[in-house]
């Protein structure tokens, strides 16, 4: 081809650029593409041309879909939102609560609340009439001013689903409802301090559902339950004896409660009067008090106990250390006298069996503030009893430690403790003398535990309080073949400027079995009743009977195998 | 190598050129492809649509259920209470079991024993 057009040589000239910006470059690029079928059609090889733009268009189409098709493979099977099936367990504001072997004592139950729109009644009047007779509670005028108002209301909650289907069958226009929770307290009055109550908001407000506020809620979350140190059997005997031992004593309150002495778990409380927690506003005064962690009393001769272990424990005296209980003991000026005067010389064990004030006081002096103030101190009398509860009261402790408060605190006055206080002190004393914290946590609080006397003194105390059931001021609170052991208190209430015979306190704190190693399995019962006005009032009267028939009624529960005495064997002798 | 290849390529274009009634078959093969695939999808989402609705109506039931479990637990509570059974006992005459009357596993031989039970001819049991 010698003959050229001249009109190419403009294609030829930008076919072979000189090297220059980057923007020319770019539009020599383009003008090559887009000139490039008439430089092939010039160059005679139109076809070939075609095909390869042919080719390359198809192959990035290819491409381009085969990429697609992979995302959405790739989306298709790996990706995307898979649906979510719960599988029950449904989200609740608050769990479960439980006692120890899962039975339910609080729960969350699906209600309902009942609104009217006045805008889809037809006929107010008989709408009214209707839902007054289906559901005499809702009151008249909030129904009323429901139907004749101007916008949706509520006129009930807390509807269970047997209301709520009462309502729904009268098939009335504008009745709607919306599912709320609300707590419930199956058992009613039973155990109803310790479980405590939580308010519609769903925050705990008093007992366990406050203490375990955090847990509970957690729990509801996860569908799950709180289980408490409770054992539901043992809570059912707790209450009903206390009921009883008040009822018998004509008293006006109790107190009974059952603990494991290794653990510190609490088996069973109850306060006596109790209430129903979902008819609180109708409790009587006083009533939602929970005794057992709030109440003080002054608890009498119980803490001879403390005393005679510290003695004990210092080596101030050993079982058989004489103390001379002949005359009354002079402190200052104040006379200190025996309720059952022996009038005698006698041992400490005798002082201990028979709840010799003047030996006690002799003790507590000879021992000295520091001493004394150490061991009540050790024995948790003088600070709150460690519980979840947040119900659990300081005590009242003595204003100073004169001889005179001395001799006073060895046989239970100048200090008021909490029941709780006293269960916890006792315990350690007879589970080989570890402190520990008691708990309404299932497994117990969970803390090592410090030692306070030692396992010997705790041996002895066992020895002790059990011989006191057996020949001492004790005797009604053994129970056939439970080796039971404990001491009684019985004290004047400080009412109007004066310690009133006329109000007393009878208290009974024992420990079964007494007998057996240190880490035995052991349960601590403790039963006081508040102002009793039967004709004697001791604790060995109106306490004593009560823990020896708890005991004697859990006994199977907590497995504790009853053992008799070698004398006492012929009765229990299966007969033929 | 290229008798092969062009072999190859004419067999293809045979193939390609196969018509019936003036189409061609790869295309028609194709139409009825992309039908199937069509159909096939939609009866996949119509059959997890169903999968859902029933499953859900499931989740629905397993939540009534699960209410009404609750309930029945609450009532079931209520209704074996200590305080109200130790009411219903005493009403119908039952006390505690006396501790006489309980006997550990070991001695249970011993009860078993001599069972010296005489039936007399009349059908009278004595011991």
């Amino acid at each position: 081809m010698s003959v050229q057009d001249p009109r190419f040589d403009l294609y030829r000239r930008a076919a072979a650029p000189a090297l220059g910006p980057l923007w020319r470059r770019v539009v020599h690029s383009i003008w090559s593409i887009e000139h490039a079928f008439e430089r092939a059609r010039a160059d005679a090889r139109p076809e070939e041309d075609t095909r390869v733009r042919i080719s390359l268009v198809f192959l990035l189409f290819c491409t381009v879909f085969a990429l697609l098709a992979a995302g959405a493979t790739w989306a298709a099977l790996f990706r995307g939102e898979v649906p979510r099936f719960s599988g029950g367990a449904a989200v609740l504001a608050r769990g479960d609560l439980t006692d120890r072997n899962g039975l339910l004592l609080a729960a969350n139950l699906p209600h309902y609340a009942a609104y009217i729109d006045p805008a889809e009644v037809w006929d107010r009047e008989h709408a009214a009439q209707e839902i007054r007779g289906a559901l005499p509670r809702i009151p008249a005028a909030q129904l009323a001013e429901a139907l004749y108002g101007d916008r949706r209301q509520i006129v009930a909650t807390g509807l269970t689903p047997t209301e709520r289907r009462q309502l729904h069958a009268l098939g009335l226009g504008g009745l709607s409802f919306e599912a709320q929770d609300r707590r419930v307290y199956p058992l009613g009055a039973s155990a109803a301090h310790l479980i405590g109550f939580a308010d519609t908001g769903g925050r705990g407000v008093a007992g366990a559902e406050l203490a375990f506020d955090d847990a509970v809620r957690a729990a509801g979350a996860s569908g799950g339950s709180v289980p408490l140190s409770i054992d539901l059997r043992v809570q059912g005997v707790v209450e009903a004896e206390l009921r009883q031992a008040v009822e018998d004593s004509h008293a006006e309150a109790g107190v009974a409660m059952v603990v494991d002495a290794k653990t510190g778990e609490v088996l069973g409380m109850a306060s006596y009067p109790t209430f129903d927690p979902a008819h609180r506003d109708r409790a009587s005064a006083g009533a939602t008090l929970n005794r057992a962690v709030s109440a003080h009393y002054e608890m009498g001769s119980v803490f001879k106990s403390f005393v005679v272990a510290a003695g004990l424990e210092t080596g101030a005296a050993d079982v058989n250390t004489p103390f001379d209980a002949s005359d009354p003991l002079m402190v200052g000026r104040r006379r200190i006298t025996d309720h059952h005067a022996q009038n005698r010389i006698m041992t400490l064990e005798e002082v201990f069996l028979h709840s010799s004030n003047i030996g006690t006081s002799r003790l507590a002096i000879d021992m000295g503030p520091e001493v004394m103030r150490d061991f009540y101190d050790r024995f948790g009398l003088l600070r709150a009893a460690p519980i979840e509860l947040k119900e659990s009261a300081a005590p009242v402790p003595p204003r100073n430690w004169s001889n005179d408060t001395l001799a006073s605190l060895s046989f239970g006055y100048a200090i008021m403790i909490t029941p709780a206080q006293m269960v916890a002190a006792t315990a350690a004393l007879v589970n080989g003398g570890i402190y520990r914290p008691l708990s309404l946590r299932r497994g117990g609080a969970g803390v090592e535990g410090r030692r306070i006397i030692s396992e010997r003194t705790s041996a002895t105390m066992r020895d002790l309080m059990r011989a006191n059931v057996l020949r001492g001021s004790g005797t009604h609170a053994d129970a056939p073949g439970l080796r039971v052991g404990g001491k009684t208190g019985s004290t004047n209430k400080f009412v109007n400027g004066r310690y009133d015979p006329a109000h007393g306190i009878g208290v009974f704190v024992g420990a079964f079995p007494a007998d057996g190693p240190a880490d035995a399995r052991r349960y601590v019962v403790f039963v006081l009743i508040d102002e009793p006005r039967s004709l004697q009032r001791t604790g060995g009267i109106v306490a004593a009977p009560a823990v020896g028939r708890i005991a004697d009624r859990i006994a199977p529960f907590v497995q504790v195998e009853r053992r008799f005495d070698p004398a006492s064997r012929a009765v229990a002798e299966v007969r033929p | 190598m290229s008798a092969v290849v062009s072999a190859l390529g004419s067999g293809l274009k045979r193939v390609f050129d196969l018509k019936l009634r003036g189409i061609r078959i790869v295309e028609i093969i194709g139409v009825v492809l992309v039908a199937v695939l069509v159909l096939s999808v939609y009866v996949a989402k119509a059959a997890a649509a169903r999968q859902s609705a029933s499953i859900a109506a499931l989740e629905r039931e397993i939540a009534e259920n699960d209410a009404r479990v609750r309930l029945l637990r609450a009532e079931a509570a209520r209704l074996e209470s200590p305080a109200r059974l130790e009411a219903l006992s005493r009403q119908a005459g039952l006390v505690p079991a006396d501790a006489n009357q309980v006997v550990p596993e070991a001695r249970l031989p011993e009860l078993a024993e001599p069972a010296r039970v005489v039936v007399l001819p009349e059908g009278e049991v004595t011991r």
